[in-house]
């Protein structure tokens, strides 16, 4: 098994419009580690999958699996695909028509020249391991697709390469198969222990699957960490974004109080933003609760303030509200309560009273660097 | 980690050679491909300009010159224009067939299947002023009398229709495929935004197709300018002649002048490599050939239309079936004298033609030399292709390909053929004489087609099959082996099927390069012409045709259908 390196990586699309898809990538991924790269389209994180596996090349810099340099543009080392003992899972699943499923999952062998008995072998010990046995006599195109998709798992594990490469493979499955799969991806890597480079743009992917997620903003690296502390303490406003924090609170200090979009706070933020007069918050739906204005009912030490409704949707337990105060639109998920409760009632232009505990927010000061994270107790994150 | 990667000398070297070999290898390759499309063109104009030029002089000084020039304008302009008109309402009619009469589309595809000079002899044989069958029928309509007429196939005006008619094949392959590229969900949003029919295919339908529509022009009217056989065929009695025909006369003159010739094509050569550049310019590279995402094609939403069943039935009796009959009904005659009598019919002709001379050797001509130059060009456009897919990789070489590869495309036959007759008879390659030079020119024509239908299948392919082999372990060989090729089989057997087609019915270029010894259907068919043999010239007209059907049916046998005619 191999780590892999990647130092000053740099790669750039010409044409038209000339793009800068990876931009001086420094990146070290561990043995048997499960590493996610996670972003929205365009920031370069497929790019940089193509580039480890070959189906790239660079411009600038050097990647290597363990001691061996698989690409160097300074000493013109570029090791072409086949040479780089990898197994790629794609979107698309890749699998050639024209050949039944033992064809398919055997390839990888026959080209790494494996005796025919004990290539035999290790299709049926793959089949069985992602549970496609009785699949083996077919083609490609009698399968479903999550058959098909995991086909092309025991297709990239079953020569046990190095290092095994996939390319959003979940995104063309339906939710349902997409949650089965993704369970049984993570069982594997437990039980194989390869190293994984896995793309994905989607948080919960990321953060079910992932040792560790480096998160890509245009071709360069946001932040790098474990998915508990990116949960918890996103480095930027645009991780914190990216991973669901989608509300954004402006808090600004005069008068002796916090005022949000000119709306006075009911609360205090004094512990975590002492010295400074504005602090940026981010904050999950869900971490954001509606209250019937004159009703008491924040908890001790949240923050307060007063909303008007724009949109009530039902969704089963609980309701998606959206909110405005001045010109600051928030989502909440709040809990849908009882049939003829309060909450149930929302609707267009009623007035509410906004609640959030400091602890459930992200801080972030002027410079777009994290104050304080989430679950902090608040005065703890200067 | 902090070490670096381990120096592994053997590693740089090694790679350093495998680069310059796959370099060296590219170049030779582009220069093959360069000395069969380029070098002909390069000694014609070498020898037109020799002795200052005087070449180019005596061409455009001749008595004549300038009415040639306008019989080629007006054939080209005029015979676009019928092709335009009908091209496209034939593939409006196509898209509202009634569903059970789907099969009619093949139709408007037939006049590029039956070859050029069967059906420009089969409307003589209908169109002839006194003997023509249409025009006796004609003759008995109470409005019509006299001895003659009432039409003239041998005319400007005729020889412009005829060549329209055949044109307007083309312009409907490249609409109707159009259609099926057009993402069928922007086709029901124009239905449901309240269009009619009519109205979503003006209004949007053919907007989308303006940029293929207006590449198809270029081609239709290149085709037109460089239109051979009906000006040859028809215009010879009344000394009707065009740029084409001219340059076969100056080589077919004792002594033959070649420069002459050469000069003559010019104003074609130029106006194919503008268009040809045009067409990269405004088009980009293979874009047209990627198929679009969504639910792709037109759907029926209406019920279909009986008269544009009749449009397409019409265009089908006149483009094919009429004179197909017509050489049905001469073959079976004794002589061509247009007396109908049906008690005289008889399969006398067909009886000797396999012992008339030259006849038969002519037919396997065209069936082996077709078929060696197809087993050359396909390996060779599945390299162009290849190549044409990586243009990235190759930034200077892909564009360099591109250009020599779709040379034969833009420019009339007759040119190459001139062309391979002056490159061939002098050194260093002198295979005048030889079936080589038959079969060089056959390659040579078939290359664009080649690369052109390869290249757009592996680009409906598409990179993940290949990258998931390389990924797999599997070097470009064994991909291109044991994925590519398995893979682009349909489109193999359509492409080799198509060459064939085309390769049998290939009349100009033959004509100019072939010896006096080595006929082709094409060239024999030309001979018996001259010799005014008509029935046998009926026979063996009908003979190409079954060629030709026999390879039709061999593509759609070997799949790709008549989405093989589509690639074009």
């Amino acid at each position: 098994m191999a780590n892999v390196r990647i130092r000053s990586l740099t790669k750039r699309f010409g044409g038209k419009t000339p793009t800068t898809a990876i931009d001086d990538l420094d990146l070290a991924i561990e043995e048997g580690e499960f590493l996610v790269l996670l972003g929205p389209s365009g920031c370069g994180k497929t790019t940089t999958l193509r580039c480890i596996a070959g189906l790239e090349t660079a411009e600038e810099g050097a990647i290597s699996f363990g001691e061996r340099a698989v690409f160097d543009a300074s000493r013109s080392i570029n090791v072409p695909p086949n040479k780089r003992n990898i197994g790629m899972v794609f979107q698309s699943y890749a699998l050639w028509p024209h050949m039944t499923v033992r064809k398919n999952i055997g390839y990888p062998l026959r080209t790494r020249r494996v005796k025919r008995d004990q290539a035999a072998q290790w299709i049926d010990d793959v089949a069985a391991l992602v549970d496609t046995t009785p699949l083996l006599d077919r083609y490609p195109a009698q399968l479903s697709g999550g058959q098909q998709q995991r086909i092309a798992l025991a297709r990239g594990l079953v020569a046990r390469p190095e290092l095994v490469l996939f390319d959003e493979p979940l995104s063309n499955l339906d939710a349902r198969l997409r949650d089965q799969v993704r369970t049984e991806i993570h069982e594997l890597h437990g039980r194989l222990g390869f190293t994984a480079v896995y793309v994905t743009h989607d948080q919960v992917e990321a953060l079910a699957l992932g040792d560790r997620l480096a998160i890509m903003r245009s071709g360069a690296l946001e932040q790098l960490a474990p998915p508990d502390v990116i949960f918890e303490e996103p480095a930027t406003e645009y991780v914190a974004g990216f991973i669901g924090m989608g509300n954004r609170l402006v808090f600004e200090r005069h008068d002796g109080a916090w005022w949000l979009d000119g709306e006075r706070v009911d609360g205090d933020l004094d512990g975590i933003a002492a010295g400074s007069t504005t602090v940026v918050a981010r904050t999950r739906p869900e971490d954001l609760d509606l209250l019937e204005p004159g009703r008491d009912g924040a908890g001790p030490g949240a923050l307060a303030f007063p909303v008007t409704v724009l949109d009530a949707a039902f969704g089963g337990r609980h309701l998606d509200v959206a909110v405005t105060t001045g010109t600051t639109r928030l989502l909440g998920r709040i809990d849908a309560g009882e049939r003829g409760g309060w909450p149930r009632t929302l609707e267009r232009e009623r007035h509410a009273v906004a609640t959030v505990k400091p602890r459930d927010l992200a801080f972030y000061d002027g410079d777009d660097r994290l104050v304080s994270g989430v679950g902090r107790a608040v005065g703890a994150g200067v | 980690m902090a070490t670096q990667a381990a120096p592994r000398p053997a590693a740089l070297p090694w790679l350093r050679l495998d680069r310059l070999l796959t370099r060296l290898g590219l170049i030779a390759f582009i220069c093959a491909i360069g000395y069969l499309t380029i070098v002909p063109l390069i000694r014609l104009q070498y020898l037109a300009l020799k002795n200052g030029a005087h070449s180019y002089s005596d061409a455009y000084t001749r008595t004549g010159w300038w009415q040639t020039v306008r019989w080629t304008v007006e054939l080209g302009l005029g015979s676009l224009a019928i092709a335009l008109v009908v091209g496209t309402g034939l593939a409006w009619a196509a898209h509202s067939l009634p569903p059970r009469l789907s099969l009619l589309r093949v139709i408007p595809i037939l006049p590029i299947v039956i070859p050029a000079v069967s059906s420009v002899l089969g409307w003589a044989f209908l169109l002839s002023p006194h003997p023509g069958y249409l025009n006796q029928l004609l003759r008995l309509l109470p409005w019509w009398h006299g001895f003659d007429g009432p039409f003239d196939i041998y005319t400007v005006p005729w020889i412009i229709i005829i060549t329209g008619l055949a044109l307007a094949s083309f312009i409907y392959l490249f609409v109707s495929s159009g259609f099926e590229n057009i993402n069928g969900e922007l086709i029901e949003a124009a239905q449901v935004g309240g269009s009619s029919r009519a109205g979503v295919f003006f209004r949007v339908v053919l907007p989308l197709l303006r940029p293929s529509l207006v590449y198809g022009a270029g081609v239709a009217l290149l085709l037109g300018l460089g239109q051979f056989t009906a000006p040859l065929l028809l215009g010879r009695s009344r000394i009707i002649s065009v740029l084409t025909t001219d340059m076969f006369f100056a080589t077919q003159q004792i002594p033959p002048d070649y420069g002459l010739a050469a000069a003559i094509g010019s104003p074609l050569l130029v106006f194919g490599i503008f268009i040809l550049f045009m067409n990269r310019v405004l088009l980009g590279d293979n874009t047209r050939f990627i198929t679009h995402g969504g639910k792709g094609g037109f759907r029926q939403s209406a019920p279909g239309s009986k008269s544009a069943a009749a449009v397409i039935v019409l265009y089908g009796l006149l483009s094919t079936v009429l004179p197909i009959l017509a050489l049905v009904f001469v073959s079976l005659s004794r002589f061509w004298t247009g007396d109908v009598h049906f008690n005289r019919l008889t399969l006398g002709t067909w009886r000797t033609v396999t012992t008339q001379s030259g006849v038969m050797p002519a037919i396997w001509n065209s069936v082996w030399l077709s078929l060696a130059a197809v087993a050359i060009t396909l390996p060779v456009g599945f390299i162009a292709a290849t190549l044409l897919r990586k243009r990235r990789e190759h930034r200077i070489a892909a564009p360099v390909l591109d250009f020599i590869v779709a040379m034969p495309l833009s420019i009339p036959a007759v040119i190459f053929g001139v062309g391979f007759l002056m490159t061939y008879t002098a050194r260093p390659l002198v295979l005048y004489g030889t079936r080589w030079v038959l079969i060089l020119v056959y390659v040579t024509l078939m290359i664009p087609f080649s690369t052109r239908m390869q290249l757009g299948a592996m680009a409906a392919l598409g990179d993940a099959y290949t990258e998931a082999s390389r990924a797999s372990g599997a070097g470009p060989l064994r991909t291109n082996f044991q994925i590519v090729m398995p893979l682009l089989r349909p489109a193999f057997g359509g492409a080799a099927a198509l060459m064939f087609v085309l390769l049998t019915h290939e009349f100009a270029a033959s004509l100019l390069v072939r010896a006096p010894t080595i006929n082709v259907m094409g060239t024999i068919l030309y001979d018996y012409y001259e010799n005014g043999i008509y029935p046998l010239v009926a026979c063996i007209s009908l003979i190409m045709v079954g060629v030709t059907t026999a390879g039709v049916v061999a593509a759609m046998v070997l799949g790709g259908g008549s989405d093989a005619f589509k690639r074009l």
